[in-house]
């Protein structure tokens, strides 16, 4: 009893990091009906630039210079491109984002050498970091996915698969592929009664998951942003009609989404540590989503807590019988299970689409 | 107030829709737009609230102004925003997924302020169906009721010039009167209206003004009451001429073609 | 007319003389390829050795009696499909004359060239992989006489570990055991011979946990191993670098306390202080190289000669790289650096033997490899190894010691892990093991 508690309760709250992986998912499903294939290096690119903020790690000047140039360049595009007559905004915005990114890379904010306690850094590096992560995934929207749009959905699922392989190679180049070691070192809330164990990290990783994935959905269901998505998820070309920027709504929700992967990134870093290989962790998001049905929010919910509940099972019961690796597998046997049932997720809107 | 000129539309680069169709709106008319199917209608509309881009067509050739000021090739949250322009797609352009208040609030996203409540009420009070079912979603609403609701939602917008693109398809036509004279309404407050139909004789009814588009082009203008007693409007659009179609052909241009391409 | 006959004369003979020279001079080619990219991360410290080193023997270090080696260096991304792509392409455009020596690095490459190597092109085939069922008494010269390997297999390595258990256990009863690898090619390899040895000791192997690369979590597999009260762990992986494995030495100790872990060649190192930092403190590992590389680098003892010259080498040849450590750009782990150093010298070394003792032809070079002893210049405490396994039988156990010390960097006061991992025993050779 004791054992089965156990496992559910770590599967659990990896299921819960594996949620946040799912959102990200859906959410861009849900605006653009593409599949982001490059999740795998966001979540390496978003966890990166937490750890540049919170570990105080710098990059050599040329690279950071040229990260800032092209920083530059793209808020000079896109001011530029959006509105017709904003060079005046465009160039100097630009410019000083460019160089505010640079310092930011080149100097590094120096947060570990002034503040000493590291969940006060962690407070402050965390959101610092996510917003850096969300402004990534935006300038790889803009740059990328804005010109597809109105094009078939399987144009920006193809794009995102080249993205993922620029971006791996991208990574390399700046921060090699070794692996960086990431403690996070908040506060201790292992939870031990008995047999029964919970290690800190992934309670802190279960629990802020939680926290990004309620304010994700307060986000999109209480502010007038929120209901700008959901209606542009519906029809790009009816929210374009009655005035709302589709354009500006896909940018808010791939930064959106790439926020929530650098969180899901950093929690899953936290256990072990940070390499460019981890890419494939990504990719469990894709049980999480077809379990809980590609367009259901409280699905991702659902389906990333059983797929988690899955593995925990499948690795505590299955596996000592001898069969080595089924943790692997039985993610994806449940989800051939869920798909004889209902074939479009447990959650997911019964309509036929083409993924 | 609003003046098209010339204009050529090209989609995808190949299929002229609109070849060189000249109208003007004066303020505070009912200006009736009709036309066969494929005639260039809804495109005429794209283009003046700039959703063209969205469907891949292009300006190749033409002016669209606003008072003095060309709006061609602004985005259509700019035209909306600063020329008041609100277009009402085809079809009942409504949010299927969110509620009837969500649907309002949505269209009221480009002007967000204080008054939102306010005009909700207004919108409200215009359409009195759509009151109890205010928390419903709206792709439970009937058909009627969602129209009623696209317009609402034009309204969230302050618009002063209002695009209807063909209100009453698939209406029962005691509702299309209902909307027709709600439209009337509206006029009658001040908002400009441009009214794209197929029922040619209940629009014509409500209108000012009147165009008749054929094969992108203007082929006949006038007083709405003058195009009611029109010989050939009678024939192709009311279907109530006294002689035999001499060219059928003509009205089923469009159709064949789109087979092809 | 005299003038001229003697023109043409003379030319057919310079020509005569230039050709037969060239057909004299056949050159001696090596093929060496390393893992420098790919899924386990960039290791180009391996070819940089390689580089330096190779370019040492062809200037200083005199060549093969004079002769310089033409030596090809080829990175297979940790693919064993391309490591054979790469050999037959070499195989089939150089002459078998001249292409005498080859090198590879890992077990999947193994596999699949067996019959390539050892029947058909019949070349010495130097390898990076342990594997026990390749260099093992299954495998071993009788059946791929081909293929030497430089280091002692994963199964001596284990039994080396279990006898240091069966020294070192002070806990009443029997002591309880538990394995944990990876689902790769050569993951399990060596822990059947392992747990086999462990139990004619007389241990208890309670557990046996296969421990995927892939895994996001290791919180399973460590409370198994605490329901199972295993004493000792042995962490059988690739490489420390990895995140999985951090994973584990990081969930293990909170886990699993108290209980011993334990791990082989690839564990072992400096790498696992680096990302694991104090969750590595404790563990006990066997290596087949000096691992004395310490953080901060310049705390390492310079008493083994091998490891000298091999900071020498990169001191001099890279001095930029050395500095920046584990920046990116930087030597990581002199370990890479020294083996692909050690691969340049041993192919040297082996060369020079050929040419003196037999002749430089693949024949001739699996003759001395087979004959060899050597101290391999100190590299293992002055101790001399022979060939005739196929492998170097050297290994030693290290014990790892990690403390978080506060330095000041260039961007400020910074807690840092510093320690090493430092040799408990002395170097054992396997061949002279009674197990």
């Amino acid at each position: 009893m004791i054992d089965l508690l156990q496992s559910v309760g770590s599967g659990v709250l990896v299921g819960l990091v594996y949620a946040l992986l799912g959102l990200c998912i859906v959410i861009i499903f849900k605006a653009s009906e593409a599949f982001n294939f490059a999740i795998g290096e966001f979540l390496i690119i978003g966890s990166f630039l937490f750890y540049t903020l919170f570990f105080n790690e710098t990059i050599p000047w040329h690279k950071a210079l040229q990260i800032g140039v092209v920083i530059f360049l793209f808020f000079a595009f896109i001011l530029f491109y959006d509105k017709n007559l904003r060079l005046r905004i465009a160039f100097p915005v630009g410019m000083v984002t460019g160089l505010l990114i640079f310092c930011f890379f080149f100097f590094g904010l120096k947060l570990s050498s002034l503040i000493t306690s590291p969940l006060l850094r962690f407070l402050l590096a965390f959101p610092l970091g996510l917003l850096a992560a969300g402004m990534f995934g935006s300038m790889v929207e803009r740059v990328t996915i804005k010109p597809l749009l109105g094009r078939s959905p399987i144009s920006m699922t193809i794009v995102t698969l080249g993205l993922g392989f620029l971006l791996r190679a991208c990574v390399q180049l700046i921060w090699g592929s070794h692996s960086y070691s990431f403690f996070l070192d908040l506060p201790d809330i292992t939870l031990e009664i008995k047999d029964l164990l919970f290690l800190s990290d992934p309670i802190w990783a279960g629990i802020l998951s939680l926290i990004i994935f309620g304010l994700v959905i307060a986000f999109l269901f209480r502010t007038r942003w929120g209901l700008a998505i959901r209606a542009t998820s519906e029809d790009q070309a009816k929210a374009m009609a009655f005035g709302i920027n589709a354009r500006f709504v896909l940018l808010l929700v791939w930064g959106i989404s790439a926020l929530c992967i650098a969180v899901a990134g950093i929690m899953i870093s936290n256990f072990g540590a940070l390499s460019a290989g981890m890419g494939f962790v990504g990719l469990r998001a894709l049980p999480v989503v077809l379990i809980g049905g590609m367009d259901s929010i409280g699905g991702a919910l659902i389906g990333g807590i059983l797929v988690g509940i899955c593995e925990a099972l499948a690795g505590a019961y299955i596996e000592p019988l001898g069969l080595v690796g089924f943790k692997e597998v039985a993610p994806y046997l449940l989800l051939l299970l869920v798909l004889f049932i209902r074939p479009y997720g447990f959650f997911g809107t019964v309509r036929i689409e083409r993924v | 107030m609003l003046a098209i000129e010339n204009l050529r539309v090209v989609y995808h680069d190949v299929i002229s829709v609109l070849n060189g169709i000249s109208l003007g709106v004066q303020e505070g008319e009912i200006l009736i737009i009709i036309g066969a199917n494929g005639a260039g209608k809804t495109t005429l509309l794209r283009a003046i609230s700039g959703m063209i881009d969205f469907y891949n067509g292009d300006i190749i050739e033409g002016d669209i102004k606003m008072g003095e000021s060309s709006i061609k090739g602004l985005d259509c949250t700019d035209i909306m925003k600063r020329y008041g322009v609100t277009y009402v797609m085809e079809d009942r352009p409504v949010f299927w997924y969110l509620t009837i208040e969500e649907n309002l609030k949505a269209a009221s996203f480009s002007r967000w302020d204080k008054q939102v409540k306010a005009d909700m009420e207004e919108v409200f009070e215009y359409f009195p169906v759509l009151q109890p079912l205010r928390h419903k979603k709206a792709g439970y609403a009937s058909g009627g009721e969602q129209q009623m609701l696209a317009i609402g939602m034009a309204l969230m917008t302050k618009p002063k010039i209002l695009l209807l693109d063909e209100p009453s398809l698939g209406l029962a036509p005691l509702i299309t009167e209902e909307l027709f004279q709600i439209v009337k309404r509206l006029n009658a407050s001040g908002i400009t209206i441009v009214l794209v139909e197929q029922n040619a004789h209940a629009a014509l009814n409500i209108g000012t003004r009147g165009y008749v588009v054929e094969t992108g082009r203007i082929v006949l203008d006038g007083k709405a009451q003058e195009l009611l007693e029109n010989e050939d409007v009678r024939e192709f659009y009311l279907g109530s001429g006294e002689k035999e179609r001499k060219s059928y052909k003509d009205a089923k241009r469009y159709k064949r073609r789109k087979r092809w391409l | 007319m005299k003038k001229r006959t003697l023109f043409i004369l003379s030319i057919i003979v310079v020509f005569a003389f230039l050709g037969y020279g060239s057909i004299f001079a056949k050159e001696i080619k090596v093929l060496s390829q390393f893992p420098m990219s790919g899924p386990v991360g960039s290791l180009p410290e391996f070819g940089w050795g390689y580089i330096d080193g190779m370019n040492w023997v062809n200037g200083e270090g005199g060549g093969v009696n004079g002769k310089k080696i033409t030596w090809y260096l080829e990175d297979f991304r940790y693919d064993p499909t391309v490591e054979v792509a790469n050999f037959n392409k070499y195989a089939a455009e150089h002459s078998r004359e001249e292409l005498i020596m080859a090198t590879g690095y890992i077990t999947g490459g193994l596999k699949p060239l067996i019959e390539k190597v050892n029947v058909e092109e019949k070349i010495p085939w130097l390898d990076g992989s342990y594997s026990t069922e390749i260099f093992g008494e299954e495998g071993g010269p009788s059946k791929y006489p081909y293929y030497y390997s430089l280091g002692a297999t994963y199964g001596n390595q284990i039994k080396v570990l279990m006898r240091w258990i069966k020294d070192n256990h002070k806990a009443k009863g029997k002591p309880k055991v538990g394995f944990v690898y990876s689902p790769t090619a050569w993951g399990k390899d060596g822990t059947p011979e392992g747990i086999a040895y462990a139990k004619q000791l007389g241990f208890d192997v309670v557990a046996e946990i296969e421990y995927p690369y892939t895994a996001t979590d290791a919180t399973n597999e460590c409370m198994q191993l605490r329901k199972a009260k295993a004493q000792y762990v042995v962490y059988h992986g690739y490489s420390g670098a990895a995140s999985y494995t951090a994973i584990f030495f990081k969930t293990a100790k909170k886990v699993l306390k108290g209980v011993q872990l334990m791990g082989t060649h690839y564990t072992t190192g400096r790498f696992p202080i680096l990302v694991a930092q104090e969750a590595f403190d404790g563990y006990v590992g066997v290596a087949t190289r000096p691992f004395l590389d310490a953080v901060p680098r310049s705390a390492t003892p310079m008493d083994n000669p091998m490891v000298k010259l091999a900071h020498d080498f990169a001191k001099k040849h890279r001095p930029e790289e050395y500095e920046k450590g584990l920046k990116a750009g930087g030597i990581k782990d002199m370990f890479l650096y020294m083996e692909g150093l050690t691969y340049a010298l041993f192919i040297q070394k082996t060369l020079i033997e050929a040419d003196n003792n037999y002749e430089l032809s693949r024949e001739g070079i699996k003759k001395a490899l087979d004959n060899m002893t050597w101290d391999f210049n100190g590299m293992f405490g002055g101790k001399v190894f022979s060939y005739k396994s196929h492998t170097i039988p050297m290994m030693r156990i290290y014990k790892a010691k990690v403390k978080m010390a506060k330095i000041q960097t260039a961007e400020g006061e910074k807690m840092v892990p510093t320690g090493a991992v430092v040799p408990i025993s002395d170097w054992i050779n396997t061949d002279e093991i009674k197990w």
